[in-house]
């Protein structure tokens, strides 16, 4: 494959016009045959072919090209032709002054067109084309098609968010008796007065699938068309449950009191910690669009307020600390009058977090690792791995500092000190502390230590944190927590369990999950 | 289309001399190397030391003494327009431009003007080091009596320089290096490619940017010459890539300042960035922005944002001179650390 270059002319001279091509794109030219004129400030220049084959022309007439810029293939075999076809014409260099012309549609625009899959070419407008330009033929276009051709979720980008299991659940799994799904409706009271195991049984007896060791508390109310709770669920005193027609909650997720869920449909993943006072609904929440999916593991704290009349998703570890406040819709004056009125999706992606009292306005979107700091105000998306802060909510930096190997082995020996001293301050028999290449003390017979790299030679029993998954089988008895992997290796007991939640509050999830602290030594 | 269609900027100044030439028997040009085949270093006045040969002179290279002669045929009722082959050489007719030209007229009590027009590129961004690279017209900015003009390549050109011979004051014509190879980019139905143009009135327009019809802007970022490509692509980058939407006051006239425009646009907006290719410290931009705040006060919701090239010399290499002079992420940067900008 030969290239065509601008070759500098003139030592003030920046750019040339490509004025012409004397030959069509995609012919065959001869070694020497000129391909173009170019002019410079000194000259017209014509451009001669550097060997013969089909040339495939970079550029169109009539363009500035900088000097010293490829403006042209000569492809010898077809193969060359082909591999200009699809590699090359990919990285096509723009023309040197693309100001003001290539892209007229804006960033937003192109997002939210590809999202509800538009033509851009039907907005006929002098000028950029902005989102604001993209809603009006998106509301053009819905207003002329059928109602029920719009999915509940179309247009919301499910990339970076893993939804629970549950999301995908069949019609029939844990469908009501319809007569008894109306008549906890119409009389709520008696539903609420039975006593938990009550509950359990009645829901049971009437097609829901209720797990093993759910526990509903005193003065709740769990009702939908169709209702999934899975082993180990546990609601605490008067969770008011209502949805119109799903409600699926996965295993050993639990919530503190108060919990009030009502929207239309709920999905909610497995190993989810909700504390108290937490509300789900709000206005709008019997919307066709009012669906709420919690991802696997994800945090929600006290009183934290999320309104459902549009489609809320919040994906795996996220975390939505206390009073943090979703709202998908505003109220006001009249939108007819130009004032605001939103109804709008709000989307967090895995792992991001939501600081104390945040608020995130309705057609947002926090990107997956970003963090909202506490009592910021989200009105726009926020990229993925961002610190944002403020009002209104600006990016500052990284969510997250990659740490160094030894600033790693540093922190995990430092928490074998936390952990001692925390055992100790329980009234826990613990040895001193061991110091070595294993860091270590012991309780209840057991060894707990933190070793970088995990080769095995601890006596049983043992659990020992590591930075990396053990080189072959832990040994019998001998637990390995690897903290990055975030993996379990082998089995322990109450010692395990206990150090298993030492990490937990550290932000260290560890698999196999979901995982619930039924206490031990911490 | 056509390479037709697209005509340089130097090609442009280039025709307007010849038309100058053809209808003004007053008019000569004297400069340095400025006779043909070579034409000027930029090859402004190619053609027209072999169509009037008698009226373009060729001179040594003695800027001060240039200054003082052109200065002596203006005052003799000739009309001459004095190439000066890079800006940084102003710097050798000081004495004679503010001692003598912008002068004579009131110490001679008006029997006498003088209409001269002095033409020279500044501008960095080529890699001719320190002193090939300045924009040093912020040095005329506290002379009295003569005019500067800065010509961008959205402006006509031809007009502003016809205009400049036909003004009885003194004119600095300010060019640009990099404006010369770029097309010239005229309003064609009030706009420039997706931008909206209003073109102001008077000899040395200024020129006033929209990307959204002149509706809510979040800024007016005022610039002139060399500088308005990168401002352009500044705000089309923030229309693009955040649908932040400024105004560009592309002045023409930099002395005596007229800002009704950029006071106009203000009014709009309630924020001003001032972009210039010289250095900060008492630049253009610093004069624009107390000027601003004396007159717009009660518009302006936040304080005037100034971008400007770093206070340095230019170094050669070009990655340095990059780094010294203002880019595009620069303008970019400030509008967004304007308050209340970034939704």
């Amino acid at each position: 494959m030969l290239e065509i270059v601008l070759t500098r002319e003139d030592a003030n001279t920046e750019y040339a016009l490509l004025a012409e091509w004397l030959v069509p794109d995609r012919s065959q030219v001869e070694q020497g045959q000129p391909v173009c004129v170019v002019e410079t400030t000194k000259a017209t220049v014509e451009v001669e072919s550097p060997g013969a084959g089909t040339i495939a022309q970079l550029y169109d007439e009539g363009v500035e090209v900088e000097l010293g810029a490829v403006i042209a293939y000569v492809a010898e075999s077809p193969d060359e032709l082909a591999r200009i076809d699809t590699d090359v014409a990919e990285e096509r260099p723009s023309p040197a002054k693309a100001a003001g012309g290539e892209r007229k549609a804006t960033r937003k625009a192109l997002e939210l067109a590809e999202r509800y899959g538009l033509d851009l070419s039907a907005i006929d407008k002098r000028g950029f084309i902005t989102e604001r330009d993209v809603e009006e033929l998106l509301v053009q276009q819905v207003a002329t098609a059928a109602p029920e051709a719009r999915p509940l979720l179309a247009g919301i980008s499910l990339e970076g968010v893993t939804l629970p299991a549950s999301f995908d659940l069949d019609d029939a799994t844990g469908r009501l008796d319809p007569s008894f799904v109306e008549s906890v409706r119409q009389d709520p009271a008696t539903f609420v007065a039975l006593p938990p195991h009550e509950k359990v049984r009645a829901l049971r007896e009437h097609g829901a699938v209720v797990g093993e060791g759910v526990e509903l508390g005193e003065g709740s109310l769990v009702i939908a068309p169709q209702v999934v709770i899975e082993d180990g669920v546990r609601l605490g005193p008067r969770a008011n449950v209502r949805c119109e027609e799903l409600v699926a909650i996965g295993e050993l997720s639990q919530f503190g009191a108060d919990l009030e869920l009502l929207c239309r449909r709920a999905v909610v993943g497995r190993g989810i910690w909700g504390g108290r006072s937490i509300r789900f609904g709000g206005g709008g929440h019997r919307d066709p669009w009012a669906v709420l999916a919690i991802g696997d593991l994800t945090f929600v704290g006290d009183e934290a307020f999320v309104n459902v009349c549009r489609p809320v998703l919040l994906g795996r570890e996220v975390f939505l600390t206390m009073r943090s406040l979703i709202v998908t819709h505003n109220i006001g004056h009249s939108v007819l009058e130009g004032f605001e009125n939103r109804f709008a999706p709000v989307v967090i992606e895995d792992r991001a977090q939501v600081g104390l009292g945040a608020v995130v306005y309705a057609g947002c979107r926090i990107g997956s690792e970003a963090i909202v700091a506490s009592n910021s105000y989200v009105t726009g998306d926020v990229p993925a791995g961002a610190f944002a802060i403020g009002v209104p909510a600006k990016a500052t930096g990284k969510a997250r500092h990659e740490p160094s190997r030894g600033r790693q082995v540093e922190l995990g020996r430092r928490m074998i000190d936390d952990l001692h001293e925390l055992l100790a301050l329980r009234g826990h028999d613990v040895s001193a502390i061991e110091d070595g290449e294993l860091r270590s003390f012991e309780v209840e017979g057991t060894r707990v230590g933190f070793v970088a790299s995990f080769r095995g030679g601890v006596d049983p029993p043992a659990v020992v944190l590591t930075l990396e998954r053990p080189k072959g089988e832990a040994p019998a008895g001998v637990a390995v927590l690897d903290l990055l992997g975030r993996q379990i290796y082998g089995e322990g007991g109450v010692v395990l369990d206990s150090v298993r939640e030492f990490c937990r509050k550290r932000g260290i999830r560890l698999e196999p999950g979901p995982w619930s602290y039924r206490g031990g030594l911490i | 289309m056509s390479a037709t269609t697209q005509r340089r900027c130097v090609q442009v100044l280039n025709e307007a001399l010849h038309e100058l030439f053809a209808t003004r028997e007053d008019v000569v040009l004297l400069g340095e190397d400025v006779l043909d085949p070579y034409g000027g270093a930029f090859k402004v006045t190619q053609g027209l030391s072999d169509a009037y040969p008698d009226r373009v002179l060729t001179t040594p290279i003695s800027e001060a003494s240039l200054f003082g002669v052109a200065a002596g045929m203006a005052l003799r009722g000739r009309r001459p327009i004095l190439e000066i082959m890079f800006g940084d050489f102003i710097a050798l007719g000081m004495d004679q431009i503010v001692n003598g030209i912008a002068k004579f007229r009131e110490m001679y009590d008006d029997q006498v003007t003088v209409p001269l027009v002095v033409r020279t590129p500044m501008g960095g961004r080529r890699g001719y080091g320190p002193t090939h690279s300045q924009s040093l017209e912020k040095l005329l900015l506290g002379v009295p009596n003569v005019c500067v003009v800065a010509a961008s390549e959205c402006h006509d050109l031809g007009a502003l320089l016809v205009h400049a011979v036909e003004d009885e004051r003194p004119v600095f014509f300010i060019e640009n290096k990099l404006m010369y190879g770029r097309p010239s980019r005229r309003p064609e139905d009030g706009h420039i490619g997706e931008l909206a143009v209003r073109e102001a009135g008077g000899e040395y327009p200024a020129l006033t940017f929209s990307g959204n019809a002149f509706d809510d802007a979040s800024a007016t970022v005022v610039t002139y010459g060399g500088m308005l490509p990168v401002v352009l692509d500044a705000v089309t980058e923030l229309i693009l890539e955040h649908e932040i939407f400024c105004e560009v006051v592309a002045l023409s006239q930099l002395l005596p300042l007229d800002l009704d425009p950029v006071l106009e646009s203000v009014a709009r907006t309630g924020a001003l960035v001032t972009a210039e290719e010289g250095t900060l410290t008492a630049g253009v931009g610093a004069e624009i922005a107390a000027r601003v705040s004396e007159l717009a006060w009660s518009d302006l919701r936040r304080p005037v944002r100034r971008v400007a090239a770093r206070d340095g010399i230019i170094p050669s290499a070009r990655t340095l001179e990059d780094a010294m002079l203002p880019r595009v992420e620069d303008v970019i940067d400030v509008v967004l650390a304007l308050e209340g900008v970034r939704s």
